[in-house]
């Protein structure tokens, strides 16, 4: 798999149906203007290999991402607010 | 026991739990070692109609050091996969197996052997690899399980089916067998009791046998047989057991992927490959790492045992046995040094010098890893106790099948090979009561590979 840059692993996520909490994520510039996603009932079964991502550290704005057999973790500071955000963590 | 459940985490996870490591030069084809790792233990016979197997979802690994870094040249990894003949009846078979190709075997499960080979140097131990080795072989039948006279009729026939001759030169075996470990379970467990002197211990009992509860239980084994020039770093077959060349660290280990998604019945995975349990030496994470430990050391390579040195120099079990049992260890009571002897044994290997014509030295590194000398041939009369019973052939020079580790470790750790570093150290006389009092019977092995016996049926075991 290629290295995964923020912007490829958007990418990633965003294509993989079914995909853990960010595959509904939009653009990360959406993203950080504010907007909510909108809360669906999921369409699609889990992928065989879903990309997945989880908030390591709040307070330092840490993000790890597993996809495939790799795993990453980014500092991003705003994905980490959405990600709140969206599973509704005040 | 060896290593049986041995970990919080993954006691509540059998089919990753490594229970037991074995290598050993092939008695029968001593120009090749053979390596067994035991997952799945205390296998009930009956446990039916979903009986045991290995984990569809686990990445099982043999990891081979062949340059005394403590880092693997060679791994051989082995994947699982379940198939199911019908799914619309809940019987394991629906008629007696005669073949692995029955149609009335239902769930049957196959696997795949690949091989990484690499230049492993530094000091962590590189996963990045796992998972993705040259396949070597796939879909491979396991054996059935045994499942009893009406089912598995002929169930030494179908074991011996499930041998496989690699076009790479490895012979392999994956599926259940009978568990060749011993030990009187029951008894240690119980402060420390060691049958039959339990009328010596802080708090007595009358004494009567030991008892073996292993004796009727399976495990699933991986065992592979390898060429000896496939595993040393020259390629040779070392003749000379004061080589340096002719020593192998050799340990198991079983990972998991590191994302579990569920969704509704299925299980998807996402990530690394992580480690959940490991085993070199029999007994090291169960009775020298301290329980809130060993978790840990079973996510941790043997490169990074360092941090577990101190537990070996001061083994609480040392400590126990002088409480344990008054007045019977006065010397061990008083020995308060760093042991030594234990950490060659355990951790770094005996090197050259300490016992006449025999060394499997791996370097200052600490690293908990079986070390197998395969210049020392397998022995024409083995002595169960190994090297301490004067046989170069058993443990802790790799380990047999046989092998009563259980004694040897348990002498071991009350000082009997201490005068190896300290020759003016006497041993407590207590030492020769020290034991595991335990001789397995002969059905619980076999002579060819691989070399566990034919594993307890169902019908029968237990038999009342």
């Amino acid at each position: 798999m290629e290295r995964l840059s923020r912007r490829s692993f958007v990418k990633v996520a965003g294509a993989a149906t079914g995909a853990a909490a960010l595959a509904a994520a939009p653009p990360l510039a959406h993203a950080a203007a504010g907007d909510d996603a909108e809360e669906i009932h999921p369409t699609a079964g889990v992928p065989e290999e879903p990309v997945v991502a989880y908030v390591r550290d709040v307070e330092r704005g840490e993000v790890t991402v597993t996809a495939g057999t790799v795993e990453r973790t980014y500092r991003d500071r705003a994905l980490v607010r959405r990600l709140l955000r969206a599973g509704g963590v005040k | 026991m060896s290593s049986h459940r041995e970990a919080p985490a993954v006691s509540q996870d059998p089919v990753a739990d490594n229970a037991d490591t074995y290598a050993f030069v092939s008695p029968d084809d001593p120009t090749t070692v053979t390596i067994i790792t035991n997952y799945v233990p205390l296998e009930g016979p009956p446990g039916g109609p979903n009986f045991f197997e290995f984990g569809d979802d686990v990445l099982y690994s043999i990891y081979v050091d062949n340059d005394g870094d403590a880092l693997p040249e060679i791994t051989y990894q082995f994947r699982f996969h379940t198939t199911y003949q019908n799914p619309n009846t809940f019987l394991y078979n629906t008629g007696p197996i005669g073949s692995l190709a029955d149609p009335n075997w239902n769930k049957r499960q196959l696997y795949s052997v690949s091989v990484i080979r690499s230049r492993a140097s530094g000091k962590t131990q590189s996963h990045a690899k796992d998972g993705k080795g040259t396949v070597l072989a796939g879909n491979l039948a396991c054996p059935p399980c045994n499942v009893g006279p009406r089912s598995t009729p002929n169930y030494a026939g179908l074991a011996a089916a499930a041998v496989h001759q690699l076009p790479s030169g490895e012979t392999v075996f994956a599926g259940q067998r009978s568990d060749g470990f011993f030990v009187d379970l029951g008894a240690i467990f119980d402060l420390g009791d060691i049958r039959p002197i339990q009328n010596l211990h802080l708090i007595p009992t009358p004494a009567s046998p030991s008892v073996d509860p292993l004796k009727s239980m399976n495990v699933h084994a991986i065992a592979i047989k390898v060429p000896i020039s496939k595993l040393t770093k020259d390629g040779s077959v070392p003749s000379d057991p004061m080589s340096a060349i002719a020593v192998l660290g050799i340990w198991g280990g079983a990972s998991r992927r590191k994302v579990q998604v569920r969704d509704g019945a299925s299980v998807k995975e996402s990530g690394p490959w992580v480690q959940v349990s490991r085993l070199g030496n029999p007994l090291f994470n169960e009775v020298i790492v301290p329980v809130g430990h060993k978790d840990r050391w079973n996510a941790l390579d043997p490169i990074q045992d360092a941090e577990f040195v101190q537990y070996v120099k001061q083994p609480e079990l040392a400590k126990l046995l002088p409480v344990l049992y008054p007045g019977a260890f006065p010397n061990l009571k008083g020995l308060t040094a760093d042991r030594a002897d234990l950490e060659a044994i355990l951790l770094t290997g005996i090197p050259s010098g300490v016992i006449p014509g025999f060394q499997n030295f791996t370097g200052k590194a600490p690293a908990d890893m079986l070390r197998l000398n395969v210049a020392v041939p397998p022995a024409k009369s083995p002595n169960a106790l190994g090297v301490v019973g004067g046989d170069f052939a058993g443990f802790p020079n790799g380990r047999r099948v046989f092998d009563d580790v259980v004694s040897i470790e348990l002498k071991a750790v009350a000082g009997a090979t201490y005068p190896l570093v300290a020759p003016s150290y006497t041993p407590d006389a207590a030492i020769a009561a020290v034991s595991s009092y335990l001789t397995p019977s002969s059905d619980r092995y076999q002579s060819t590979f691989p070399y566990l016996g034919v594993p307890h049926d169902g019908y029968d075991t237990p038999s009342s």
